[in-house]
């Protein structure tokens, strides 16, 4: 574990094809929209390019959220009710 | 850097109370927001949040959390925060430039050698289309690094492991954000 460990440090241009079809996989587990295809690179660019899309689509969710947390949390202090939601949300 | 595969209760758990947490220490410094600074406090928590809580353990936590922190205003808030707990690592400049420029020269070589052997096997329009679908997955990748905090220093396996983790992380995000909106949505319309 440890070699494998060095290995990588010192050189990752020497990654195995299998870690990255591993590694890919998982990937393509992950994204929402996106069929098993044989790993050669078109289909690493298309993972790659909805990996991409996912992380910033995840971001501009984050965002709204945001938006609309801060409109419906008119009051961020312990007495309102939306402090009491949180507060059964945590128990 | 220990995989995280999916998204446990506990984690979900750990994210909402270090998200509120942090919400509050907003609000006890700053009273009387107005709508854009709730979104700034409901944000800037989150993201705390969720990168506290890989300790420290992936490069694009901690990327993260230093970014937050760059700021002078939210560095007060950033330290209270994690006054109990962890210690904000200031991200040491990675060690990996001059090497690579020694590992880059050797590669250039390398590769116009094996071009030339290949060109001589397969012929001048198959290396040709291979080297487009290189340079795609290329530039796929430069965009990539911009969007993984931290993730312009590195490459290949190490991106990818992070990518992974950043993913997961923010889909549990995502999801108890998700929820609490929904929850306070539906609390406001029964009042």
């Amino acid at each position: 574990m440890s070699s494998r460990r060095s290995r990588q440090s010192t050189s990752s241009s020497r990654i195995t094809d299998d870690q990255i079809i591993e590694l890919v996989s998982k990937l393509q587990q992950l994204l929402p929209e996106i069929r098993d295809r044989r790993s050669n690179k078109a289909s690493a660019n298309k993972v790659l390019q909805e990996t991409c899309n996912y992380i910033r689509s995840l971001h501009r969710e984050v965002d709204d959220l945001s938006e609309r947390l801060s409109q419906l949390l008119s009051t961020i202090d312990a007495d309102s009710p939306e402090a009491g939601i949180i507060r059964s949300l945590i128990m | 850097m220990k995989a995280r595969t999916g998204y446990s209760t506990s984690l979900k758990q750990e994210f909402l109370k270090k998200w509120i947490k942090g919400i509050r220490i907003y609000s006890n410094f700053k009273k009387d927001m107005n709508i854009l600074e709730r979104k700034k406090a409901i944000k800037l928590s989150a993201d705390l949040a969720i990168a506290s809580t890989r300790n420290a353990s992936t490069r694009w936590s901690r990327t993260l959390t230093a970014n937050i922190s760059k700021n002078e205003t939210n560095k007060i808030f950033v330290e209270q925060i994690f006054s109990d707990s962890e210690v904000i690592k200031k991200e040491a400049p990675s060690r990996l430039m001059a090497r690579s420029n020694r590992i880059a020269s050797k590669k250039i070589w390398r590769r116009s050698h094996i071009t030339q052997i290949k060109a001589r096997k397969m012929g001048p329009y198959a290396v040709k289309a291979r080297s487009i679908a290189k340079k795609l997955v290329k530039n796929r990748t430069k965009v990539l690094k911009s969007l993984v905090p931290g993730g312009e220093n590195m490459d290949g396996i190490s991106l990818i492991k992070e990518t992974l983790d950043y993913i997961v992380s923010l889909r549990v995000q995502v999801d108890v954000m998700r929820r609490l909106a929904s929850a306070a949505e539906n609390s406001t319309r029964s009042l």
